[in-house]
């Protein structure tokens, strides 16, 4: 009889209050699993067809250790690679967290778009990273991304051609031309390039390797200073000779791998662990000790790919800490997913998964003191890296010495457009 | 003060006729089209135009710079050379696709046995995307050992580097391009051959005309102006190409196949210089708008 006396007295006002009531009494003790936060993390590709499933793997693993964060996987392939990520920017729909080229980071971050992950580089501490793979990713007194994967130039050399040919493996530039030029002939040649973007990897590499760089010490355009110049010119002495395959500026890196990985060619410059995707011919080939200069420079190139957070993020705090997390247990990515790259982080590059492969020791052990990135000789990191990287100025150059054209007029080309785009 | 009065009378006496149902009705019915048309084609366009005075990035909005873009686009040597690049590509591809479908119609206009498995094979390089064809091309021609050089090898001649030698790259692309294009012209043509009147050709043959000459005097005429359209399409379509240089040699080697198109996307995405890149395709747009102008000035005249 009460509660027929209740629902008498309900008005359909007082039922809308006890709905709204009860609604909001429902979301103040929704429990901590439904307000999961999620995280969008764009990956790039970075080992074998393997490695996207790894990457997806240690995301599910960070999923289940953390129950009130949703990381979303999405692996990015290389081929527009730079497009995907600005318009996903200019559309107010970037991740929240990404893995990307060497120089993403700076230029996203000048723009506006990316937050530094300083507190990740204190957490995890200074000593874990080279002093110059930190310096690579500092500008503006930030670190504007995590080095997590160093991509270090070498030559790899055929062991079997250069045994037939009773040469040792050489150790200067002098010895590598003379090599190159010994073991040309009967269709195969010393060097085999490409003319796409790891083709003018040479343009950098000699020049550093000669104790030169894009730039000059107060960060003007260096490319026709004297060492330079002069590492230049030994790239166009090497076509002069004969020992560089005429196909090389119209091959991408994977048809020049594919012809050194065929014994077509002694020698190539390649990642450091590039050896692993010859198959069966993997046991014939070997690193070359980073090669002296005839000034007794020994240097080389290499790239530090990093880790960044977006400003657009919802979540800086859990991104940050996803950060963190993904670089204390990348492992998985090499020994599941063969990352292409070294590990940037020390106590990594000590676990026996590196340590008993030797020619990541190798590496590890005689190139990374000589180790510099594009920036040399000015040093540290800057946002207009990203577009000489991607610009294809130095790529026309790299192609317009392997067609064995005179060094002159394009390195002068090369120049004035380097001088344009620094804008001076 | 009487002058007004009389346009003001024409006004009148237009908006009157515009208000009958013959004139709303349509009016009424196009305006979702046209609002559409204006929404995906002249926003866009006009801020495209917009951003060529600016000198933003795809990720950070500029500010206005007047014309220092187009002052930077035409003093530069990159751009005549993607100039003068596009429009060798555009004029061989044009007269070589034309003169080939051309020949093709009037193979394929004949009655001959397996016409049809012939018209379904030729069409194939338009069928095919371009994305497998191009690549296709490229393991044919990349080095020694490709299939090309190996038949070259076969009679004793030298390798020949397609993709590294800036001249052989510029006749392979415009060659590809040809070979791409010329399935639609033939099909075109085909169906304006197909289309004239058989009398022409018996009248021709009472006077006694040879087969050149009911070529000349009868079918080209018939075709003259599909083949103005047929041209001018090509042109456009050839001033901006940008799958056959790009997926081909990606504008190289040494820039020797950069049309504007490749231009403008360098500067776009690889410089991130987007005022830049819209500068260099509105001049794009001006040189092609000249050469339409042209062309169908000379189709009004024929």
């Amino acid at each position: 009889m009460d509660l027929i006396a209740f629902y008498a007295r309900v008005t359909r006002r007082s039922a809308l209050k006890l709905a709204v009531a009860a609604g909001v009494l429902s979301m103040t003790v929704v429990p901590a699993a439904a307000q999961q936060v999620t995280l969008n993390f764009w990956d790039m590709i970075w080992g074998d067809k393997a490695y996207p499933a790894a990457a997806q793997a240690l995301v599910d693993r960070y999923n289940q250790e953390n129950p009130n964060v949703k990381v979303e996987y999405r692996s990015v392939p290389w081929s527009n690679w730079y497009e995907t990520y600005v318009t996903a920017i200019a559309s107010g729909s970037a991740p929240d967290m990404s893995t990307g080229g060497g120089f993403q980071a700076v230029q996203f971050y000048d723009q506006g778009a990316i937050l530094p992950v300083d507190d990740v580089v204190k957490q995890i501490g200074n000593s874990e990273f080279e002093a110059s793979t930190l310096d690579a990713m500092k500008y503006d007194d930030h670190y504007v991304g995590l080095p997590w994967a160093l991509n270090v130039k070498v030559v790899l050399y055929r062991k079997d051609i250069l045994e037939a040919a009773g040469i040792k493996p050489p150790t200067t530039l002098e010895e590598l031309r003379q090599a190159a030029k010994a073991t040309t002939g009967n269709g195969k040649f010393g060097i085999v390039a490409s003319g796409d973007p790891s083709g003018a990897h040479w343009i950098t590499h000699m020049a550093i390797a000669n104790g030169g760089g894009l730039f000059n010490k107060d960060g003007t355009a260096g490319l026709t200073s004297e060492r330079t110049k002069e590492g230049l010119q030994f790239l166009s002495d090497l076509v002069k000779d004969g020992s560089v395959n005429p196909a090389s500026a119209g091959y991408t890196n994977n048809d020049a791998l594919g012809a050194f990985f065929r014994g077509e060619a002694a020698f190539v410059l390649a990642g450091a662990t590039a050896s692993s995707q010859a198959g069966d011919a993997k046991s014939k080939i070997g690193i070359l000790p980073p090669l002296k200069g005839p000034h007794g420079d020994v240097q080389g190139l290499y790239f530090v790919n990093n880790i960044m957070a977006y400003k657009q993020t919802q979540h800086p705090q859990e991104t940050m800490a996803f950060m963190k997390w993904w670089s204390d247990n990348a492992l998985s990515l090499w020994t599941d997913g063969h990352v292409n790259n070294l590990p940037a982080r020390q106590s990594l590059a000590k676990n026996p998964y590196f340590t008993n492969d030797p020619d990541i020791s190798f590496v590890m052990d005689n190139y990374m003191t000589g180790a510099r990135t594009l920036s040399q000789t000015k040093g540290g990191t800057f946002p207009v890296l990203n577009t000489i990287d991607g610009d294809g100025f130095l790529l026309s150059l790299a192609q317009a010495i392997w067609q064995g054209q005179p060094l002159e007029a394009p390195l002068d080309t090369a120049q004035s457009h380097l001088e344009e785009v620094l804008g001076n | 003060m009487a002058l007004d009065q009389v346009e003001a009378g024409t006004w009148r006496t237009r908006a009157r006729q515009m208000a009958t149902p013959e004139f709303v009705t349509p009016a009424i019915l196009l305006t979702p089209s046209i609002l559409l048309l204006m929404l995906v084609i002249a926003y866009p366009m006009v801020q495209g135009f917009y951003f060529s005075f600016t000198n933003g990035s795809l990720m950070k909005a500029g500010r206005l710079v007047g014309i220092d873009n187009y002052v930077k686009l035409l003093t530069s040597p990159a751009f005549y050379h993607s100039l003068q690049f596009s429009l060798v590509f555009a004029f061989f591809n044009v007269v070589g696709c034309y003169l080939l479908g051309l020949g093709l119609a009037l193979l394929m206009q004949k009655d001959m046995p397996g016409r049809a498995v012939f018209r379904v094979l030729l069409l194939l390089p338009w069928i095919v995307p371009s994305l497998v064809s191009i690549v296709a091309w490229r393991w044919m021609v990349a080095d020694d050992k490709a299939l090309f050089n190996q038949i070259v090898a076969v009679f004793g001649g030298s390798p020949i580097y397609f993709l590294s030698d800036s001249s052989w790259a510029i006749t392979l692309v415009i060659i590809i391009k040809i070979w791409r294009s010329f399935p639609f012209m033939m099909l075109s043509l085909l169906a304006a051959l197909q289309s004239i009147d058989r009398s022409l050709y018996e009248a021709a043959a009472i006077d006694s005309a040879t087969k050149w000459q009911s070529f000349c005097n009868v079918t080209v005429p018939q075709i003259k102006n599909i083949s103005i359209v047929l041209g001018l399409l090509m042109t456009v379509w050839s001033v901006n190409d940008f799958d056959t240089p790009w997926l081909l040699t990606q504008g190289g080697p040494a820039n020797a196949t950069e049309n504007l198109i490749v231009l403008a996307y360098r500067y776009t995405f690889a410089r991130n210089d987007v005022g830049m890149g819209a500068a260099t395709s509105f001049v794009t747009l001006f040189i092609l708008m000249v050469l339409v102008f042209f062309l169908l000035r000379l189709q009004r005249r024929n």
